[in-house]
């Protein structure tokens, strides 16, 4: 919970910062931060479809957020340092001060809660909420709905989980892997390790983020393949992303 | 880049769903006491939602 407080914190520092300081023409600190949002901003509208600035801040907050946390579980002391308890067993257990906040369940599984929220949200304001539900719920053949509604539920929240295991589990196996590789060769050999961990701590935030963008995009697309009511009125449907609807199955 | 984020996420998404139907059986049998039917019933289901999910994916790729 520390590291996510400390990521949210250095973020927003860094906004108001930019806020009150910010120039036309970036300085060193400004183009750092700018780098990352300018070039996922054109990724989210590359790949985002034509209601791409809705979802682009909920996607590059995303991003941000679990980039410096994930850089943050990599700063020297995080993880080490803490308290030693002794357990009912008799044995002493390290309660680090501050740890990758990626490395804990909760954190995960409420960023992937809120990007479930998110695009469910957009899903239903595409179709409405009858025409979500009875995406979900009810199938074509109608008399397929008792077999097909279970397998729609399960396949709805198997995004959810994979989401927070995904990040959950690779950065928990990063925390892990140093730990052993310092234990066995404390000197040289755990800076390879420390820069592989830069970089799947890059990944692991992009894929988050272009996961979320890309549900959304799908939960919209869907709506538009149906054609039902649409959030924004006045918008034409954007054909050239989407081919006639077929039926579904 | 969609394309990539899709591929990324398929592969773990198949176990999670064949995951959510064993244990929802399971949680299931617990409450009912009909050990192991439900959790058979579960596990099949979560398989079939495994391979919706490929046919579903696949379907939303083809239409974009």
């Amino acid at each position: 919970m520390v590291g996510a407080l400390l990521a949210s914190a250095i973020l927003l520092i860094s906004t108001v910062f930019v806020r009150r300081r910010g120039t036309l023409v970036p300085g060193r600190f400004q183009s750092l931060i700018e780098l990352p949002i300018e070039w996922l901003a054109g990724v989210v509208k590359g790949t985002g479809g034509k209601r791409w600035a809705e979802f682009a801040g909920l996607v590059i907050a995303i991003f941000l957020f679990v980039l410096v946390a994930n850089m943050i579980g990599l700063l020297p002391g995080v993880g080490v340092i803490g308290t030693v308890v002794e357990t009912e067993h008799g044995e002493q257990e390290l309660i680090p001060l501050v740890r990758a906040a990626a490395a804990d369940l909760n954190f995960t599984l409420g960023l992937a809660l809120i990007s479930f929220v998110a695009f469910v949200a957009w899903g239903i304001r595409a179709n409405g909420l009858g025409g979500y539900l009875k995406e979900l719920l009810i199938a074509e053949p109608a008399y397929m709905t008792p077999l097909l509604t279970p397998i729609h539920i399960i396949s709805e929240l198997s995004r959810l989980i994979s989401l927070s295991m995904r990040l959950f589990g690779n950065v928990f196996a990063g925390e892990v892997l140093l730990a052993v590789i310092l234990s066995l060769v404390p000197l040289l050999v755990p800076i390879v390790f420390l820069g592989l961990e830069l970089i799947f701590g890059f990944v692991q935030a992009l894929v988050f983020a272009l996961l979320t963008m890309t549900y959304i995009t799908l939960a919209i697309a869907e709506h538009r393949q149906h054609g039902t009511g649409d959030a924004h009125p006045g918008e034409a449907p954007d054909h050239s992303e989407a081919s006639p609807a077929p039926s579904r199955a | 880049m969609n394309n990539w984020g899709i591929a990324l996420d398929l592969g773990i998404r198949l176990g999670v769903a064949v995951m959510i139907g064993f244990f929802g059986g399971l949680l299931l049998d617990g409450v009912f006491g009909t050990r192991p039917l439900l959790t058979l019933v579960g596990t099949a289901f979560g398989v079939a939602a495994a391979m919706y999910t490929i046919w579903d994916v696949a379907r939303k790729a083809m239409r974009r």
